[in-house]
């Protein structure tokens, strides 16, 4: 028997230098080293691009060079698979070759034999695994994934349902940013109270000092001076002494209230000198109306109408009749009646009648160029402008409150245009209103109107706040005192309002939200097979939904709108193989260098340690 | 926070100059010393960890920032538990590791500095990285790559000897002899235990990134420039373990042999550096998916 099998084991040893160098280490490490040179090109080199990339990025010459190495495409190319496929060979050659049961073995077998797993079940995904995506509207299913290399559709023999997607997101987080002006310098510093903070390069410091988590901007009106340059009342409405609106009239601003609702118009009248005060306050009310301009380009004809619906005119030289369908006050609601909108963007609805039938236009007083810049008009050379005087009201009567400098205050009281009543007022006296049953009162006067700011915090309830529970959101302010130059600033700063400059004009404080990051992508997903719900789950990034060998991962999104889900899609039938081959290799190497070196001692008891390791122990953990 | 980080890079600088003085005296109290400063900038460096874990309420391993002081701290840590065997369990080195400490030192100061001059604000983490493979993953991947910090330090000192002792490369690598330069200048046999110790850590956190990898984009190897890299640095470490076997065999001196493995272990912990925080200089790092060192 053994004489036998000599010649031939001594055949298998001597009858090749093929074999020997097939399961050499020089080979495994020959290997090893131009693969970590391909990988080191592959990632230098730009992979996978349009051939003009590489024409545009490395010349002519090079591209040509690298595509006909396939340089362009390493980690697919032929090359590359055939250096895995030597590098597998030589591995399983190496590991029957030096197969030996022994203990200490262990670990070299098992890190050789799971590298070959690994290989291989990766060729197994390859060939046999399937990869791509698809986007789930919400609400909708899909029965087909799109093929990641060609797009094909790739049908699935169940449904998946996305029943919902959802974008969770962190708290948003402020930052404040300090920008000294002379040196174009911008520094974050933290948003928290905390000690001074110099800013280096500059002779400024800031010292954040109070906090308050949510706080809001309060505008208090107050009075500066006893000097008429601003007056305003604060007048109240009261119906049988209920107060039905309340507020500020402005003699040099918002001077006039509307009621639509009591057919009432209140202004608020500031006479510099006694004759105007009495014609303001005798004179019956004209108020100006609204008015239509027509003008026909290249023909010299223009006309003027007032804006009462349903009037209309044929206009002299041409073939057009214009006519008035409808005037709002506030087009965005237009559909109300007039008396209920305030005066915000008054607009009027024109038909033009002409030789090619009719065309509606909207004209607007406040943008007299929008409809002609946003729609295509019909007749190009009627241009339509209209005018709607702030202070146009429909309603019949109207409540004037005239004052002036020496202290002559009235309140004058007009119905249809004439003059009903006048009284004196006073301060915090409820006047009725001749026999509308309503009463008023002006509660304060101030000659010096101004409005005060200050930032105060926000307690308890946040009742009308869209957000969830839990998602609280408010808006935090802080208080910065800033050192420098012109001496010490310190104030509120409510956050994402505008910057804060330091009396000096160099140096500004910004104080804004940084942005919400996102927290995780989750959609709602079902599998529904022959009709019935065989699965739920709430799919997010790193925890995908796994149903019959395929893996539906959350990838992507509508980035408009948030109406879909991306889902990438993968089926692995080699990946037991591969995971079982990091398991092991796991296993093999911490074998190898913590267990087996422990080992070896003590097998090898009695032996004095001299070095960490002697050359033979080196030598002995891989040959042994 | 920015005060004890400030302190802590102070602490490692003293650590260096500790460490030069006790490799050039070589006093038993010099050693403990030494080691003593270097304890304390762990220490420090522990509890910076530990406040910016509670502080961003994720593992401190997410951004440039955190990466780096994390590094300094598991480079600081490895180290000392190295010293700590060789003291008192191989009882070897016992007083020449020093010049490793002041270069170990040196790298962690390094962390720090580069951490010093990083944008600390708290980042949330975004969705991919929330993930308990990340704590897994990036633990594996700093302890090998302080373990392997230690093999190039090693492998840089016995370059030096060499260069110093040129003309007794027989004394120096010939085994069995009994002489006192021979068991000076071990480094090399330092450098290649490091990369024992490290290796393991370098191929477990491989494969966790890639079954992490797997969970969250649904590819276990996807060819991102950052997987490629950490690949380069495992086959390169893989030769580094496979050519003491065939050195031998070749036409290669016995005494050039531990020169070249030296040369490996230099080329090789920069390949592991660009791979932490070069990915950005890469042509292709537009495509990657995860730039989250930078």
């Amino acid at each position: 028997m053994t004489k036998a099998a000599n010649p031939q084991n001594k055949k298998v040893r001597n009858d090749s230098k093929s074999w020997q160098f097939l399961c050499s280490v020089k080979l495994a490490v020959i290997i090893i080293i131009i693969l970590a040179v391909a990988c080191i090109l592959g990632t230098v080199i730009l992979q996978m691009r349009p051939p003009e990339d590489y024409v545009n990025r490395y010349g002519e010459g090079l591209a040509t060079f690298f595509s006909a190495i396939q340089l362009t495409d390493i980690f697919h190319s032929y090359w590359f698979s055939f250096l895995l496929v030597l590098l597998c060979v030589n591995l399983g050659c190496c590991t029957v070759k030096r197969w030996r049961n022994t203990v200490l073995q262990i670990g070299f077998l098992v890190t050789h034999i799971s590298i070959i797993m690994i290989l291989v079940g990766c060729v197994i995904d390859m060939m046999l695994g399937e990869k791509g995506g698809v986007n789930v509207y919400e609400g909708k299913s899909v029965d087909y994934y799109l093929n990641r290399a060609d797009y094909r559709k790739i049908p699935l023999d169940f449904k998946v349902y996305c029943d919902d997607f959802i974008i969770e997101r962190h708290p948003p987080k402020y930052k404040l940013l300090t920008f000294v002006k002379n040196k174009e310098l911008e520094k974050f510093i933290p948003a928290k109270v905390g000690n001074k903070i110099k800013i280096p390069g500059s002779n400024y410091a800031v010292t954040v000092k109070d906090h308050y988590p949510d706080a809001e901007l309060r505008a208090e009106p107050i009075n500066t001076s006893n000097e008429p340059n601003n007056p305003a009342i604060y007048v109240q409405m009261l119906e049988s002494n209920h107060v039905t609106a309340e507020g500020w009239l402005l003699a040099k601003n918002r001077n006039w209230y509307n009621d639509p609702k009591r057919d009432l118009k209140i202004e608020y009248l500031w006479a510099d000198n006694d004759a105007a005060y009495e014609k303001l306050a005798k004179a019956a009310g004209k108020i100006a109306k609204p008015t239509l301009d027509v003008v026909i380009e290249g023909k010299n004809i223009s006309r003027s109408m007032p804006v009462e619906v349903g009037k209309s005119i044929s206009i002299d030289g041409t073939d057009y009749v214009v006519e008035i369908k409808q005037l709002a006050l506030d087009y965005a609601k237009r559909d109300l009646p007039v008396n209920e909108q305030s005066s915000d963007n008054p607009a009027v609805r024109v038909e033009i009648n002409g030789p090619q039938g009719k065309e509606t236009r909207w004209t607007f007083s406040k943008y007299p160029d929008y409809w002609d810049k946003a729609h295509q008009a019909k007749y190009k050379d009627v241009k339509l402008t209209c005018y709607v005087p702030d202070n146009f009201s429909q309603t019949s009567s109207s409540l004037r409150i005239v004052q002036n400098k020496e202290g002559k205050q009235t309140l004058s009281y007009l119905s249809n245009g004439k003059l009903v009543s006048t009284t004196d007022w006073e301060i915090d006296k409820s006047y009725d209103i001749e026999k509308t049953g309503l009463q008023m009162r002006i509660l304060k006067y101030f000659p010096s109107h101004s409005i005060k700011k200050e930032v105060v915090e926000r307690s308890g309830n946040h009742e009308g706040h869209n957000h969830g529970p839990g998602e609280h959101v408010g808006t935090p302010a802080i208080f910065v005192e800033i050192e420098g130059p012109r001496g010490t600033v310190a104030d509120w700063m409510l956050a994402n309002n505008p910057p804060r400059w330091y009396p000096d004009k160099n140096f500004a404080l910004l104080y804004e939200q940084s942005g919400m990051a996102i927290k995780d992508y989750k959609s709602i997903l079902r599998v529904v097979e022959g009709g019935k719900t065989v699965m739920t789950k709430i799919i997010e990034v790193n925890d995908p939904l796994k149903y019959k060998g395929y893996v539906f991962y959350q990838s992507s999104y509508d980035p408009e709108g948030e109406r879909y889900t991306g889902l990438q899609v993968t089926r692995n039938p080699g990946l037991i193989v591969v995971y079982s081959g990091f398991i092991l290799l796991c296993i093999g190497v911490v074998f190898i260098f913590y267990v087996k070196p422990f080992l070896r001692r003590k097998l090898k008891k009695g032996q004095k340690v001299e070095d960490y390791y002697s050359d033979d122990e080196i030598a002995a953990e891989h040959i042994e | 926070m920015d005060f004890t980080l400030n302190i802590t890079f102070y602490v490692y600088i003293a650590a260096i100059v500790a460490y030069v003085v006790r490799e050039v005296w070589r006093a038993k109290t010099l050693r403990w010393i030494a080691f003593g400063v270097f304890t304390g900038a762990f220490v420090l460096n522990t509890i910076l960890v530990l406040t910016r874990w509670f502080e961003a309420h994720h593992a401190p391993m997410s951004d440039k920032y955190e990466s780096f002081v994390f590094f300094a701290f598991t480079i600081a840590g490895v180290y000392l538990i190295m010293e700590l065997v060789t003291i008192f369990i191989a009882r070897v080195h016992e007083s020449r590791l020093g010049i490793v400490g002041a270069l170990q030192s040196l790298l962690a100061g390094w962390m720090l500095y580069s951490a010093m001059h990083t944008d600390s604000t708290i980042k949330e983490l975004p969705p991919a990285l929330q993930s308990n493979w990340l704590v897994v993953h990036v633990i594996n991947y700093f302890v090998s790559y302080s373990a392997l910090s230690i093999s190039f330090t090693s492998a840089i000192v016995y370059l030096i000897y060499r260069a110093i002792y040129r003309g007794r490369a027989q004394e120096i690598v010939m085994s069995g002899s009994e002489s006192q330069l021979r068991k000076d200048v071990t480094f090399d046999k330092l450098a290649y235990i490091s990369v024992t110790i490290g290796f393991p850590f370098l191929t477990v956190g491989l494969i966790t990134g890639s079954i992490w990898a797997k969970g969250a984009w649904g590819t276990y190897w996807g060819w991102d420039p950052k997987e490629t890299w950490s690949l380069i640095s495992w086959l390169v470490y893989l030769s580094y373990l496979h050519l003491p076997m065939i050195l031998p065999k070749t036409k290669i001196k016995k005494t050039f042999a531990p020169i070249l493995l030296s040369i490996v272990l230099l080329i090789a912990f920069p390949i592991v550096l660009f791979t932490f925080m070069g990915m950005h200089k890469l042509p292709t790092a537009s495509d990657s998916d995860h730039i989250y060192a930078e």
